[in-house]
């Protein structure tokens, strides 16, 4: 593990950019297959009873 | 990067500690809350299977007026996936990630994954029973999108429990992993009976807005209690720049590795019999007690309470015992013996026309079952090998669900084909159902045989007496 007196670590949390980055990724892709579903979800609801019409 | 993602990104390591998804330490000693809050994976789990195999059972078929043969394929298709389980499991325990997390991710994509199955699965049953303007769409659109989100909910169940059962391995030492699965298995049962009766009592007036509400609810509430069980559960492990660049070793490698040991694969075959003969009386239960001994409704009814009860005795008991020292394979076949005690019971209660030998043929399978669930999964924990946990754990799971499935379907087919056949003229209606019954303390009895096989020499001697 690295010290604690790492240059590439971030106070006050310790995370170094690159972990920042792997968590970041997890944020986006949770938010890239909610929005696949709510497409998904959208189309559905359309076919059972189509709006603006 | 993009500047917001760039912007966002500096955010995450401008916040405090606290707000993070991080342990502050892998400790050895975990509080109670903490395995407490990881059990709530299993109310969710529990939720989605009463979901699909209790609630949306009778709904499809009633309400919505989708024939049952689909609706059957529907709700078998998550089988299907258990086998995946293992492979599930092997990712997890390899996968490379710059924060060293294992279990984490997959516990946050598996919970998006059952999420996103439960959110189109409302207007996917919609679109299926043909209701609203669906009905000028092609057939083939609603079974795709209805077989998809009961696929997603499934993948889902499967990521879900079996990374949370690793990560509950990872967590605790060998002396406490028989109070954990004990934990995990009440959180299970209580999930699907609580949300058995919510479902009942919210669905009682019917209306399409209604199912719309209470499925798309159920996955507002998944993916908060798998939020609350996931955090800060694993600890920040920064990896070595060699770590991380790693072959990561393959999926065939890591299984031949597993089997090296001759006990995993008889472990796994004990786990498979046992599992698919306590499961082949599962949906026999009630129509025997009906069709054979004159039950009525509310009585048959009552027999799933006595099962339940009686592998809620059988968790309970195990708990205690094996916390204690006691062997799980000993418990194991312990279980699968008091199995067949009670099943020969439930036969012999036909020929007596005994309703109290059969209510106690009922209860000691159900003890005997929970004995057995309890002793196979804490055998798989404490047997798991170091950096294989999850592989260990998804094949217990992987070979636990399906041969879970195999045994209900088995057991539906085998009556069948004995009335069909028309024995049941020639020897009587209960031919059918004595079949699948001796068929089944025939399984025990093999289940028993393979676990004595497994015994160490001092325990040997303990199952004997």
């Amino acid at each position: 593990m690295d010290s604690l007196d790492d240059p590439n670590r971030v106070w006050p949390t310790g995370l170094t950019i690159k972990e920042s980055e792997a968590l970041h990724k997890h944020v986006i892709d949770g938010a890239r297959i909610f929005f696949a579903i709510s497409l998904f979800a959208h189309l559905l609801a359309y076919m059972y009873s189509p709006w603006l019409k | 990067m993009n500047p917001i993602s760039h912007r966002a990104m500096r955010a995450w390591v401008g916040l405090g500690p606290r707000f993070l998804p991080f342990a502050d330490a892998a400790s050895a000693e975990v509080p109670l809350s903490r395995l407490l809050r990881l059990s709530l994976v299993h109310v969710s789990v529990g939720m989605s299977l009463v979901l699909m195999v209790g609630t949306l059972n009778r709904v499809m078929i009633v309400e919505l007026g989708i024939s049952a043969a689909l609706v059957s394929t529907m709700i078998a298709l998550p089988v299907l996936f258990a086998p995946l389980r293992a492979y599930i499991g092997q990712s997890s325990d390899t996968h490379v990630s710059v924060l060293g997390w294992k279990r984490v991710p997959f516990l946050f994509n598996g919970s998006m994954v059952q999420f996103g199955g439960l959110s189109i699965m409302p207007f996917a049953l919609l679109v299926l029973s043909g209701g609203g303007a669906s009905h000028a769409y092609p057939h083939w659109v609603g079974q795709a999108a209805a077989a998809l989100s009961f696929l997603l909910v499934g993948a889902g169940i499967h990521i879900t429990q079996t990374v949370g059962l690793a990560l509950a391995t990872d967590l605790t030492s060998d002396d406490r992993r028989p109070k954990v699965v004990g934990l995990m298995y009440v959180s299970l049962l209580a999930g699907s009976i609580a949300s058995a009766l919510v479902f009942g009592h919210l669905l009682e007036d019917f209306t399409p807005g209604r199912l719309i509400q209470v499925i798309q609810g159920t996955a507002v509430l998944t993916l908060v209690l798998n939020g609350i069980a996931l955090w800060k559960q694993e600890g920040l492990k920064r990896m070595t720049p060699a770590e991380l660049d790693a072959p990561r070793p393959r999926f065939g490698d890591s299984i031949t590795l597993y089997m090296q040991d001759g006990a995993a694969l008889r472990r796994l075959v004990a786990v498979g019999l046992g599992t698919m003969a306590f499961g082949m009386q599962d949906v026999l239960l009630e129509p025997y007690g009906g069709e054979i001994l004159g039950l009525a409704v509310a009585d048959t009814t009552k027999l799933t309470a006595a099962l339940a009860a009686g592998g809620l005795i059988g968790f309970g008991t195990a708990s205690h015992l094996l916390s204690r020292g006691a062997d799980a394979y000993v418990m194991a076949g312990r279980g699968a013996l008091v199995g067949s005690l009670g099943l020969a019971l439930v036969i012999a209660a036909s020929p007596v026309g005994s309703t109290t030998l059969f209510a106690m043929g009922v209860i000691l399978v159900g003890l005997g079952g929970g004995l057995f669930g309890h002793g196979t999964l804490t055998a798989a924990m404490n047997g798991a090998p170091e950096g294989q946990v999850g592989l260990a754990l998804g094949a217990w799971g992987a070979t636990q669900a399906t041969a879970a499935g195999i045994g209900i379907a088995l057991g539906g087919v085998m009556r069948d084909l004995a009335v069909t056949a028309g024995a049941a003229e020639q020897f009587g209606p209960a031919f059918g159902y004595m079949t699948v019954y001796i068929t089944e303390i025939i399984l025990l009895l093999a289940t028993f045989a393979v676990m004595s096989s497994l015994l160490r020499p001092k325990g040997a001697q303990g199952m004997a007496g």
